[in-house]
């Protein structure tokens, strides 16, 4: 097979293996490997420059995993931050703690976004409940008993928010939502420190 | 004990400020930087990690690159040179590296 043949193949392999980068980035970086493999083959040194690469798929990941810490970092932005999370979760366990810890966080956010929801949609149901013996606490949607409770059965809970719920459960949802946020961007900090100039 | 493990933690961050310094010597591309490195395996940058590397510093505004095609035609390169933020990072990196290696040889020595 011949030199150019070769390079042709290869980087046919890794345009396809940055396929999740923007246009604009994989071709600059299919452009610049290509200047790479051209020069070094003009050299004679072709097998050497490949084999340094690594294969196409090695080399694609290393440039993703770099541009995917530093976009979210730069973004910021909570679906973006957390996208990288979710892309690096398989291959670092910090990046896997960092969704875990985060997706509680963003799951008790939407779970407070729905009691408002639900407070302004059905406030009969919705409801800061209280087990009048018990002193249980629940916050959410209960489906109310349709018969009042028999004598000695425990009674119904109260509810005892009423409308303010909506102001409770809205400031509850943001406020999970920004904690979730911060610790995702805090975890994708965490490697970026740890992180080795690439693949050293 | 592994030395091979320790000489990678050794590296992190002393390829990114090797390539400031070469660039704050001059415009290079990635060839001209592995070329200038090619004697110096310590360092540990190879064509594989030079242009990922490479990749994240232009995203952090640290370097640009521009594509440039050699007079008389041939074969285009992408040539990184510093930028005022680059130089600005450079400046504190050395302070810092020259800090640390002088309180580590006092530590350490100097003999093999």
């Amino acid at each position: 097979m011949s030199d150019a043949t070769r390079i042709e193949d290869y980087l046919r392999a890794l345009a396809r293996a940055l396929r999740s980068l923007p246009e604009r980035d994989r071709d600059d970086i299919v452009a610049e490997i290509r200047a790479h493999l051209e020069h070094r083959a003009g050299e004679g040194r072709l097998d050497a420059a490949i084999k340094s690469l690594g294969g196409p798929d090695n080399c694609a990941r290393t440039f993703i995993e770099e541009i995917k810490i530093q976009t979210a970092f730069a973004d910021g932005g909570p679906a973006k931050t957390f996208g990288a999370l979710l892309a690096l979760a398989s291959r670092r366990v910090t990046a896997a703690a960092g969704l875990f810890v985060s997706l509680v966080f963003f799951l008790l956010a939407a779970g407070f976004a729905f009691t408002a929801l639900a407070e302004i949609v059905t406030p009969d149901l919705a409801g800061f409940w209280v087990g009048p013996e018990t002193g249980s606490i629940m916050i959410g949607t209960i489906e109310p008993p349709s018969v009042p409770p028999a004598p000695g059965e425990p009674p119904a809970p109260r509810e005892i928010m009423g409308r303010w719920l909506i102001l409770f459960a809205a400031g509850m949802a943001v406020l999970f939502f920004v904690i979730g946020q911060w610790l995702s961007r805090f975890f994708i900090r965490l490697m970026m420190r740890r992180k080795s100039p690439s693949a050293i | 004990m592994d030395v091979e493990i320790w000489k990678s933690q050794l590296r992190k961050g002393a390829a990114e400020l090797a390539i400031l310094a070469l660039l704050d010597a001059g415009a290079r591309s990635g060839i001209g930087l592995l070329d200038a490195l090619s004697d110096r395996p310590a360092i540990g940058l190879s064509d594989g990690s030079i242009y990922p590397l490479l990749n994240r510093l232009e995203r952090e505004g640290r370097i640009a690159g521009r594509w440039e095609t050699p007079h008389g035609g041939g074969r285009g390169q992408k040539i990184y040179s510093l930028t005022a933020d680059g130089a600005s990072a450079l400046r504190s990196m050395r302070g810092a590296w020259i800090g640390f290696r002088n309180e580590l040889t006092a530590i350490v020595g100097e003999r093999r």
